[in-house]
């Protein structure tokens, strides 16, 4: 096998198994491994290719692609993402298929019922640091308005209709591409 | 497309696997901003009824304290209870394959594209509705809860401690998640 797609997959298949949480808890170990250890990206590429990533749908750890293919091209950045979702995912499957055949017993019911909150807690959370990220950088009143009204509306169709997510996002950025077009 | 209520559905596959992976290349072509748990929300309870909240915010749960990317543990245990392995496998691939090709093409025209600002404007709107559809599942799923003490102060500690006050999501959820199944436990046990 190549050095480098070896070394892809023996840099992303450990940390896929340390990322608890998504691909925040791993971003900082990508960069020590790929900058400093390897040497495959300089700082700057890496920033880059970070911003790319969060701009992108999808799971943040998709970055490992654009990594990968920067180190080795396209079969680097297919190697670098079995490297980062196959361990987690066979680990994910065992335990999944395990829970849903398990009995109904009242530990799992007890599981169950202590998660959710938990989750709970991390849906509202996680919904408050992407408008805090986003609001951080922007000056313009204005634009802070348009997004929070935006953030509101959507939230309103979500709850109270059954139109698609798809349609939905599609449609918010066509909106923001006229606004653009029209006013800016 | 399945069209039955949500009520009085058994445990167990409900789904082809084909109808699984349409799903998920929807999602996963489409599902921008930190917003993909809503997006697959939105469609496995709402669109395709697939399972209802309680049963959706336990896998979600699971995904979360699991390593591995959210989306992608999120899509292997919903394609799993919807259609089995093969269901399983058709959810990974469809959540990853288009953000997987979206991405690529995204970092070869990324140097023309971030220079221009229109670029940025349209991702803080997709991401607006992102966080839109988040805090309406998270409002969807607190409704259907058992209406209990514990669920409401470990929801709002979860929330104050990460959201609010920056604590890191790790050593929060390690210590939230055994107090809040013991709260659980001993709760059902002072009940029965």
């Amino acid at each position: 096998m190549d050095n480098r797609l070896l070394g892809l997959f023996v840099v992303f298949a450990p940390l896929s198994l340390l990322s608890f949480g998504g691909g925040q808890a791993i971003v900082a170990d990508i960069q020590y491994q790929t900058v400093s250890v390897h040497g495959y990206l300089t700082n700057a590429q890496f920033a880059d290719l970070f911003a790319i990533s969060r701009a992108a749908p999808g799971p943040s750890t998709l970055i490992a692609a654009l990594i990968g293919y920067q180190v080795a091209g396209f079969w680097g950045a297919i190697v670098a993402c079995l490297g980062i979702y196959v361990p987690s995912s066979l680990l994910v499957y065992g335990i999944a298929s395990w829970w849903q055949k398990h009995k109904i017993s009242p530990l799992k019911i007890a599981v169950e019922r202590g998660l959710a909150p938990v989750a709970i807690g991390l849906i509202f959370a996680g919904a408050l640091a992407v408008v805090r990220a986003a609001l951080a950088n922007e000056p313009n009143m204005v634009i802070v308005a348009l997004e929070l009204v935006t953030l509101a509306i959507c939230c309103s169709i979500f709850y109270f209709s059954k139109i698609g997510s798809y349609t939905v996002v599609f449609s918010t950025a066509g909106i923001f591409l006229l606004i653009h077009l029209l006013f800016m | 497309m399945a069209q039955e209520t949500n009520e009085e559905k058994p445990d167990g596959a409900r789904g082809s696997a084909f109808d699984v992976l349409m799903s998920f290349l929807k999602i996963g072509g489409s599902a921008f901003g930190g917003s993909t748990q809503a997006m697959v929300f939105r469609e496995v309870v709402d669109r395709r009824q697939w399972m209802n909240e309680e049963q959706f915010i336990v896998g979600q749960a699971i995904a979360q304290v699991l390593p591995g990317a959210n989306p992608v543990n999120l899509a292997l245990y919903m394609g799993l209870k919807v259609a089995g392995g093969l269901g399983a496998a058709a959810a990974v691939f469809g959540m990853v394959i288009p953000a997987f090709c979206i991405i690529m093409a995204m970092g070869f025209a990324y140097t023309e594209l971030s220079s221009l600002p229109v670029t940025s404007f349209v991702l803080h709107g997709v991401a607006a509705a992102g966080v839109g559809a988040t805090v309406s599942q998270g409002l969807r799923t607190t409704r259907k809860l058992p209406k209990r003490a514990s669920t409401f102060i470990v929801g709002a500690a979860v929330f104050i401690t990460i959201g609010l006050l920056g604590w890191p999501t790790i050593p929060v959820v390690l210590v939230a998640v055994p107090l809040s199944i013991a709260w659980a436990y001993l709760e059902a046990r002072g009940a029965a």
